[in-house]
């Protein structure tokens, strides 16, 4: 449905004139997220400061037909938070308080536009974080992070977002306001804090967090192995695993990303590397330790030709910083990459890192990789020049090629991404037509009319579609009549 | 249209085998839910037996209880009405085990005890730990959400199941969630069938994450003269750097069934760690409890097996869970003990501190005094958003009130909206959820 000067009024009443943007140039802003492939402005965007704001504009959007699609800070990577059938985009950005720190029930409940690490910074000094990490954490916002179930580096010991929130408010594809689970674990009904995160704003939109917040370990440790093969590395990452240490991170760079981060950023990593790890534990002192001696020994058994452990914070903030700005380094490298996040079990990565050379290989592409090895999630950069068609051809090729790989070792889509426009077409690699459907009746309990982040998270297939009907099994009809 | 039981007998006994079908009318009496007798007793040996008889029962219109080991039976509303008994115990395989992944996917049929006995040998486990685990089927525990002291370290089960395959009401086969550890491919189906209690699937294979288990471990009792003593070593335990695999709080009467050092109340500490470090985080903790005036004593690991059998669900038990706050645990606790005065205490606290999340096993108590507790405890528990659960109790008890206790409206609404959508007919486990579903 078109938007109406009537139906703008209308916004204008419930937001406020600074509350709605409509202008051609201020819409384009809102054009795309991060990944800038898919792009589709809103015919507005609703910036409310309060829940019942956004409940109103839901209200009206159902009423009139229009597509609702909500948006933290845009940082995704997914083609989520943007509006391919325009409609009315709803920013959560102005309602980014911290409503409640509770620190002796270890929970703080935030509004979604609050950004990830101000959160930390806010409990910080009182000796507590928030677990969840997404490289983006200076910039994205927590309501991101819970659509997407974003993960981070240290969600390998920690745990995703879904493992940390406890409870949240939302204003469901229908209007209502909801609120389930809290503070308290173990209420009573379904889980629906938990088929909410992840849900990637096609439920609703979540207006009020309740998140668990963690006690800052004793001590932290932060060491990168250098090796002089990828395939070493890798085989030195499922051994760590396998011997029962679960290091809080354990991210891998290959060469190509080494030499960009070291070019744009300075010299962090050594240069001559095939591919470093850098691995951190925490925990109590004495732990930490412990599991950093057996760490060293495992990845010098690999062939590691270095172990190195950072001095003191400066070193270990260096280390980090290479890591968290490599995406942005990247531009050294190509002008343009496609990026997957899928995940192969981590017994595996020894074997999917060849078989991506030859992925590679074949297809005349380079393949940096930049990742969380420690629980299989890849990231693979396949480069390409943006100029080129037939460059962005043989990319697109190995993209898909490399996903299937992942998926045959039984592997996942997506690891921490999340779907959106981007990988709904890939669903089918990894579900069948009954859990397609079970799916999208799913959705459409939260969002009957179908108009919550359209087109985003399913893929357009007839088992997503009305009137589908799953295969049941064959009855030997009649035999009892 | 009506079909007689012999016909329809004979339709499971064709589809499944004659040895899979019960309808001997003693072991049918004996598999009576809450006083409904079932007509069948199935007992499938694969997830296509599954589907073949949940197909039948959603044609003909038939309610379905799925039962693993028969261990929670007492949890939920009396269900409105059983036609056929679902024994799950029969898919106890191991159907994929990545030992390197710390994943395995199992039948949920499977005990948990069975899946322990596997993986002890390579020192990996599920931790959790229900008193009475061994015995419990895993679909069971996922499908009751149950959990027990090892969670203030490892989460709950919503935490650690990755994936599941189960049958929905009318027969379709249904994947969802994934077999690696980090997956955000599509909602997280996973989630909605942890303590579900069947009434959206019956859940027939499980995904689950595994974790290392501790090089070292040790126990120890910090004793308390009043809970709020307790409560606040708690607090001190849990804003500290320190990493329990355990903070579980006992009161007297639970201290004695597991056989330890008496006191009005005791917070039980386990550490698992690298020796070392076991070592000094139980240094650490002595200079806590210090600051509570007590002492902390090491005990031996076998508290937690004696934990396991002494708290291990009697039938006659009446054993609520009670969703509270770490800074709520005394007031909540003083309200359990002043229904049951001393002479008459068989009341056994024990809970999860960091967490709030107390147990409260009753033996002998009338239901209208077990009534009153409840919706006392709900009275106290409602305002800072608590719950209380009768995790079992003898179907006198749970037809006597509501032992789910409220949901909040609007979630209750799109429970029911998805209840609706998955099972609109009713098939599985009619009458025993939340809200009468």
């Amino acid at each position: 449905m078109p938007l109406t000067p009537a139906i703008v009024q209308e916004l204008l009443r419930i937001l406020g004139a600074d509350g709605l943007v409509t202008t051609p140039e201020g819409r384009m802003v809102y054009e795309a997220d991060m990944h800038t492939f898919y792009k589709g402005a809103p015919d507005a965007v609703a910036l409310p400061r309060t829940t019942a704001q956004v409940q109103a504009v839901v209200k009206l959007c159902r009423r009139e037909s229009l597509a609702v699609v909500p948006r933290g800070s845009g940082t995704g990577l997914i083609g989520g938070a943007m509006a391919p059938k325009g409609g009315v985009m709803v920013s959560v950005n102005r309602m980014d308080g911290v409503l409640e720190v509770d620190l002796p029930n270890r929970c703080a409940v935030v509004q979604p536009g609050l950004i990830n690490l101000w959160l930390t910074k806010a409990i910080g000094d009182r000796g507590y974080f928030f677990a969840p990490d997404p490289s983006s954490q200076m910039v994205s916002s927590i309501g991101g992070n819970v659509a997407t179930n974003a993960g981070g580096p240290h969600c390998l010991k920690y745990g995703v977002t879904t493992n940390h929130v406890l409870g949240l408010e939302i204003v469901t594809g229908t209007g209502n306001l909801v609120r389930v689970g809290g503070k308290v674990v173990d209420g009573p009904g379904y889980d629906l804090t938990g088929v909410v995160v992840g849900s990637e704003g096609t439920f609703g939109i979540v207006t009020a967090i309740t998140v668990r917040v963690l006690h800052t370990p004793e001590a932290v440790k932060t060491a990168l192995a250098t090796f002089a093969s990828i395939t070493e590395a890798s085989e030195a990452v499922s051994e760590i695993i396998a011997s029962g240490i679960v290091p809080a991170a354990l991210e891998m760079l290959d060469a190509a990303i080494i030499s960009a981060i070291n070019a744009s950023i300075g010299k962090i990593y050594p240069d001559a590397a095939d591919a470093v790890l850098l691995i951190e534990l925490d925990g109590p002192r004495a732990e930490v330790e412990a599991q950093a001696e057996r760490v060293a020994i495992i990845c010098r058994r690999h062939g590691a030709v270095s172990v190195s452990v950072a001095a003191d914070e400066m070193e270990r903030a260096l280390l980090w910083k290479g890591r968290k700005e490599a995406a942005g380094a990247v531009g050294r490298l190509t002008s343009s990459y496609l990026l997957q996040d899928a995940v192969v079990p981590r017994s595996k990565l020894p074997q999917i890192m060849r078989e991506m050379k030859a992925i590679a290989a074949r297809h005349r592409v380079i393949i940096a990789n930049v990742f969380h090895a420690g629980d299989g999630n890849l990231h693979p950069l396949i480069c390409y020049d943006d100029r080129s068609a037939e460059d962005l051809e043989r990319a697109k090729q190995a993209n898909e090629e490399l996903l299937a790989a992942c998926i045959a070792l039984g592997g996942s889509v997506t690891g921490e991404h999340g779907v959106g426009l981007d990988k709904a077409k890939n669903l089918p690699l990894q579900y069948g037509e009954a859990d397609l459907n079970f799916m999208f009746r799913l959705r459409r309990v939260f969002d009957p009319a179908g108009l919550m982040n359209p087109d985003k998270l399913l893929p357009s297939h007839p088992a997503c579609g009305e009137g589908f009907r799953p295969k049941r099994p064959v009855l030997p009809a009649g035999a009892w009549i | 249209m009506a079909v007689s039981a012999a016909s329809m007998a004979g339709v499971f006994a064709e589809r499944l085998g004659p040895d899979r079908l019960i309808i001997d009318p003693g072991a049918l009496s004996t598999a009576a839910i809450d006083g409904h007798t079932p007509r069948f007793i199935v007992r499938p040996a694969s997830i296509d037996h599954v589907a073949a008889v949940l197909a039948i029962a959603w044609d003909e219109n038939l309610a379905v209880v799925p039962r693993g080991a028969g261990t929670a039976l007492g949890l939920g509303a009396p269900p409105s009405r059983v036609d056929v008994v679902l024994d799950l115990t029969g898919l106890d395989h191991v159907l994929e085990d990545n030992p390197d992944d710390l994943t395995v996917s199992v039948e949920a049929g499977m005990t948990a005890g069975g899946l322990a006995e596997r993986l002890a040998g390579r020192r990996q486990w599920l931790p959790m730990d229900p008193p009475g685990w061994r015995r419990r089927t895993l679909g069971g525990m996922i499908a009751t959400n149950a959990a027990g002291p090892l969670r203030a370290r490892y989460g709950a089960l919503r935490d650690l199941v990755l994936g599941v395959r189960f049958v929905q009401a009318d027969g379709v086969v249904t994947w969802g969630g994934a077999r690696v550890v980090k997956s955000v491919t599509g909602y997280d189906v996973p989630k909605l069938m942890v303590g579900a209690l069947g009434t959206l699937g019956v859940l027939c294979e499980l995904t689950l994450r595994l974790q290392p288990m501790p090089e070292a471990e040790q126990t120890w009792l910090a004793p308390f003269t009043s809970v709020e003593a307790a409560q606040a070593f708690a607090a001190r335990v849990v804003n500290s750097p320190l990493q329990p695999m355990r903070l579980e709080l006992l009161n007297e009467a639970a201290l004695r069934v597991c056989q330890a050092p008496s006191a009005p109340f005791g917070v039980a500490v386990a550490i698992g760690s690298a020796h070392p470090a076991v070592r000094e985080q139980g240094e650490a903790l002595a200079v806590l409890a210090s600051g509570e005036k007590v002492r902390v004593a090491a005990v031996g690991e076998d508290l937690w097996t004696r934990y396991d059998a002494a708290l291990t669900p009697a039938e006659d038990e009446v054993i609520l869970r009670i969703g509270s706050l770490p800074s709520r645990l005394a007031d909540t606790v003083e309200v359990i003990e002043r229904a049951f005065p001393a002479a008459e205490r068989a009341v056994l606290i024990t809970g999860c501190a960091s967490l709030g999340s107390l147990r409260v096993a009753i033996t002998g108590a009338d239901v209208e005094t077990v009534k009153q507790l409840v919706e006392e405890m709900r009275g106290l528990t409602a305002d800072f958003g608590g719950a209380v659960v009768v995790e079992s109790a003898p179907t006198n008890v749970r037809a006597a009130f509501d032992p789910w206790g409220p949901v909040e409206p609007a979630a209750l609404g799109l429970m029911r909206a998805i209840k609706q959508e998955f099972d609109a007919r009713g098939v599985l486990n009619p009458g025993r959820f939340v809200g009468g579903l």
